[in-house]
Parts: C-alpha cells; structure tokens; sequence
C-alpha cells in the first residue's frame, strides 16, 4: 500500500492552473525528491497532500485515506519557512504543537529537540533563534507525532553549507526509521545526495518521475565529469590514462575526468582494481542541473 | 470531543504566555477597584464631616460604590459604560491572540496540521476565549470583594448587598460576552491584518449604529418619500423605528447595563413626562429578556458565517 497517491490532482486560482492533473504514487519508507523551479506548483501539492487547501480536481491520499481527513494525524509537514508564535520559547512552541496534536509525551519534546540539536536554545524565545535554528525546530515540531509521513517544502532554503547538511542528514535518520518522506525543492544540487527518486515539476504538470540515474541518462547527457581524490595523485593519472580517459591534474592528490554515463558506475571499482585508493568521487553538479534544466525547459521532456 | 478538548488545552496555553492578558487582568482587577477606593477615600475624607453628610447620604454614597458589593458592581457594570467598553477591548484583545494571530504569524498551515479537525479548531479556540471573558470576569468578582474588604479597614462600609442578583448579572454579562466573541472572531478572521481586524471590532458596530441614527435624523420615517411609502406599505416602518432597539451594542452590555435602570428611571420620572430619557441614551433600557433574544440572533448569524468560511478556506 502507497503512503502518498496523488490522482490527477488539480488546482485552479480563478484562470491559473497551478497544478495540472499530477498523479504519483509513493511507497512506504521512500524517501522522494520533489523538484521543480519557483512557481512551477510544489507547494501548491504539498499543500493540497497536507490538506491545507481543497483541490479544484483529482485526489490526494495519504496512508490509504483521502485527504483531508483523519490521516493528517500522522502526517508531519514544514511548508515553506517554518512559523512559530516568536513571543514563545522554541520549546513553549513545540508543547503548544503537542497539547493541539494530543497524545504526545513531554519527553518527546526533549528527544526531538536533541535530535535537531536545539536543545540547548530551546528556552530562548523563537524571535531570537537564527534562520537555521528556525528550520532546525521546524523540523523538530514536523516529527513531535512521529509521523508515518513527513512532507517537506524547501527545508534547506536560507540556510548555510552546514545546516543543509545537518538538515540533510536529519532527513536520512529519519528515512532510516521507516518514515516515508517527500521533500522539495528548487536545487537539484540540494536534493541530489539526499534521495534517489525524484519527482519534477515544472508549470503545474509532472515532467518526471524516476530516479536522478535515470533522469541523466534518459536526456543523453553526452558525458559525466568525476572528481576524484586518492592517496597517491601520479598513481591516479597513471591510473586513469590506462583506462583510456584524459584526466586533468586537480592538486597534488585529485584530477578530473569526464567519461560516458555508462562508464561512470563502474570507474571508482576499476580504480580500485588497479590498486589506487580513492578517498572521495564527486560528480560534477552541473551535469545533472543541465539535465534538469534541458528537463524543465522543455528540450528533453519524457514521453 | 478528544480534539476539540485538545484545541482548548492548547490555546489555553498560548493565552497564559501572552503578557497582553496580565495587562487586561491588571486593568481590571487592579486599577479599577484602587480608583473606586480612592474615590470613596475622597468623598469621606472630604465630605464626611460636612453638612452633605448630615442626612448620611455621604456614607449611603461610599457604601454604594465602595463596600465590597459596590465595587464587585463596578467591577461588572463600569466596563460597559466607556467607549469602546473594555469589554470589546478584552475580547478583541482575546480574539487577536486567538485567531488574528495565526495568519499575521502564518501559523494557520502549522495548526490545521497538528489538528486537522478544524470544527474542533473553530469550537475550541471559541470556547478558550468564552474561558478566558469568564476568568476575567470572575477575577473582577473576586477584586471588587477583596478591594471592598480592604475599605472596609478605613471607610463606613459593609458587606452588605443583594449578592445573588449580582452573581446572575456577572453569569448573564458573560453569556452575554459570547456574541461579542463571535463578532470578534468573525471580524479577525475576515479582516486581512489584526490591526484592521480589530478596529472593525471596535467601530463597526457603532458606525452603522451612527449611520442609521443620521439617516433618522435627517430624513426621518415620515411618509413623505417614496421609500418610506414603501416600507409602510409592507409594514416594516414600525421595525425600521425600533431598529435601535435590535443594535448590537445596546443589546450586548443589557446585563451589565441592568443595575443602573433603577437609577434612571428614577431620574426619568423625576424628570416628568417632557424630561430627557436617561435611561435611553446610555442604554439601560433594553429588557433582558428581549436582549438574550437580540443577541443569540447576532451571535447565532456571526457563528454561522465564521463557520461556513473557516471550514472551506484554503490556507495561505
């Protein structure tokens, strides 16, 4: 069984289709990217997913019941910046949120603070928390039911290097618990090491669904461009030429090579098998965000 | 019922941490009952000893307003007698933090989540805010007796009074206060800001109130328009004269307004038949029974419309 079905779901505002019939299914412990440009309609499906506002068409599900309705109790949600009553404390916010939920126990206030690490400043009040601290207790307050899903809107948005990626690894700990989760956002950059599906928005309508893999090879990205890191650099060029690539020196211990999409998978293990200890293979970003942007400009668009 | 029960605890809790509720609490409870001791202290100290006291119409006087049933009376009775009443203030106040709030704040997408049952969201905070008016209002009982109790130390005053006729019209007053509730919550949550929210709160009613009494005024219900024709013909004149009877505001302070008909009848009648109608012009002369009527209507369409929008609404 799905945790999350969207059905040909619509919304109209007055002549504008914000959301053009979208339909995906979400399984269990999936943990989705949701991807699109500002305005393309993210919101407007989490929103209708979250029961927040009614669809002009179609239909949302969320654990096998149509939303809205008694599902949205385990749901957890942080749309858009997270919002809170800044003349409370972050923690006077979160038993606000749990009193309103009901049935949750005063020490899971403390086991979510702890988890996003706010423990600390969660006697401030929140109109004295930064950007980061503000999304960090967003999150906290998403997962105070523990919730069987979680949907979330540009979790990282403002935040600096380090706090995406503590939000980053926050999101895995908690996919790691089972908790099925659709989170979205404008960067592909941001998403990209989180999840492995990706849904794409683009002028209300679902342009894709399938995995970041397959999303580079579907719009036949000529080649991929690796970063790679070993202990020994020479050893690594050495390496590289006899595998027939050109790498480019990049420092003492790195160089940079671009090959095919279907050469990449396997390069790091033939590093390997030639005896060079890679410490660190990044793939070039611009890759994948030039295939998502011939994707959402239309020139690679999916049949 | 457990969500609805949930939304109570809830707001409960938010309004406990909003310090703009200690401030009204301060208002009432404090300032109002000092100033009427004051007041009392300044009569006997002035006028005790004086030929006004002779016949102890003085001490008739600070008993009045200073005994501890007098100033548990004010405590009911003042609040509706300055402009805007503090009761609109307190329950505008109350309604601001309870549902103004939530779009200045964004907080609508972050409640309708935690508790997506919105009845239970609307009945809940409803009833938080009727909880709160009642606190507030016990609260007054309680200072008006203890304030009373102190003056007893050093005015001629006793504890004497129709205490149970008191109690109703602090029970009637807050009833009352459940159509100011739903007027106020209905304007805050239409309104686009708190600000603008609250100032509808606190002049539209008398707007309209002042808008009917200039259309009175000038052209007036004499059948010499074709309006007036009209509404005679279908014998809606008679309404149309009454209506300042069915105002809003005349009929929402009827309890606390009650005590001083007596007062201005007497004065009315002292007056003799062609003397100004006192009681008219501040409103004590609005029958209770006729007003729990008036205002169960404009509690009753207020409710209704606040309903039909908040259920359906999409959130920002």
């Amino acid at each position: 069984m799905p945790a999350i079905v969207a059905r040909n779901l619509t919304k109209r505002y007055g002549r504008a289709l914000a959301v053009d019939g979208a339909s995906f299914e979400i399984g269990r412990g999936e943990l989705v990217g949701f991807l699109g440009p500002n305005g393309a309609g993210k919101t407007t499906t989490l929103r209708m997913l979250a029961g927040l506002i009614r669809p002009t068409a179609g239909e949302g599900r969320v654990l096998d019941q149509r939303v809205p309705g008694p599902a949205l109790r385990r749901v957890g949600t942080m749309i858009e910046e997270p919002s809170f009553y800044p003349y409370m404390t972050g923690r006077d916010n979160l038993r606000y949120a749990a009193r309103l939920h009901g049935g949750v126990k005063a020490q899971r206030i403390d086991e979510v603070l702890d988890f996003v690490k706010l423990d600390r400043a969660s006697d401030k009040r929140v109109k004295a928390y930064s950007q980061g601290m503000r999304q960090r207790l967003g999150l906290a307050r998403s997962l105070l039911w523990s919730p069987d899903v979680l949907l979330l809107d540009e979790p990282t948005n403002g935040l600096d290097p380090v706090g995406i990626a503590e939000i980053r690894e926050n999101l895995r700990a908690v996919a790691a618990q089972g908790v099925t989760v659709l989170v979205s956002s404008h960067i592909l950059a941001e998403i990209e090491k989180l999840v492995d599906r990706i849904l794409a928005i683009d002028h209300g309508r679902l342009v894709y669904d399938g995995s970041l893999d397959a999303l580079v090879r579907r719009l036949d990205a000529d080649a991929i461009t690796y970063h790679l890191r070993a202990t020994e650099g020479p050893g690594l060029l050495t390496a590289l030429r006899e595998l027939g690539l050109e790498p480019v020196a990049e420092g003492d211990l790195g160089a940079r090579v671009t090959l095919p999409p279907a050469d990449a998978d396997a390069l790091v293990a033939r590093l390997v098998g030639a005896g060079v200890t890679v410490f660190e293979a990044r793939r070039q970003v611009d890759d994948l965000e030039g295939a998502y942007l011939r994707l959402v400009r239309g020139d690679g668009r999916p049949s | 019922m457990t969500a609805f029960w949930n939304v109570v605890a809830a707001e409960a809790f938010k309004l406990v941490r909003r310090r703009r509720v200690y401030v009204l609490a301060g208002l009432w409870w404090l300032l109002l009952p000092s100033l009427v001791l004051i007041v009392g202290r300044v009569l006997v100290s002035n006028l005790a000893a004086s030929f006004a006291n002779e016949a102890g119409g003085v001490d008739v006087l600070v008993q009045t307003l200073a005994s501890p049933f007098g100033i548990a009376r004010i405590g009911v009775v003042g609040p509706a007698y300055v402009s805007p009443t503090f009761y609109v203030i307190v329950v505008a106040a109350l309604a601001a933090v309870l549902i103004g709030e939530e779009r200045s704040h964004k907080m609508w997408k972050t409640v309708l989540v935690a508790q997506p049952s919105r009845p239970a969201v609307l009945a809940g905070k409803l009833v938080a805010a009727m909880l709160a008016v009642g606190v507030l209002l016990g609260g007054a009982l309680v200072s008006g007796v203890a304030f009373g109790a102190i003056g007893t130390l050093f005015l001629p005053t006793t504890f004497a009074g129709e205490w149970g006729g008191l109690l109703r019209t602090y029970l009637l007053q807050w009833a009352f206060s459940g159509a100011l509730v739903a007027f106020a919550f209905l304007m805050l949550y239409l309104a686009r800001n708190v600000a603008v929210g609250m100032i509808l709160v606190f002049f539209l009613p008398g707007l309209l109130e002042a808008l009917y009494s200039i259309y009175a005024a000038v052209v007036g219900f004499q059948p010499i328009n074709r309006f007036n024709v009209f509404l005679q013909g279908i014998r809606l004149r008679q309404l149309l004269e009454d209506l300042p009877t069915y105002f809003f505001s005349a009929n929402v302070y009827a309890p606390a307004r009650a005590p001083v008909r007596e007062l201005t009848a007497a004065f009315t009648e002292a007056a003799g038949a062609d003397g100004l109608d006192i009681g008219g012009l501040i409103g004590a002369n609005i029958t209770l029974e006729r007003a729990v009527w008036v205002v169960a209507g404009y509690a009753l369409l207020c409710l209704g419309l606040l309903a039909w929008r908040f259920v359906r609404a999409d959130v920002d």
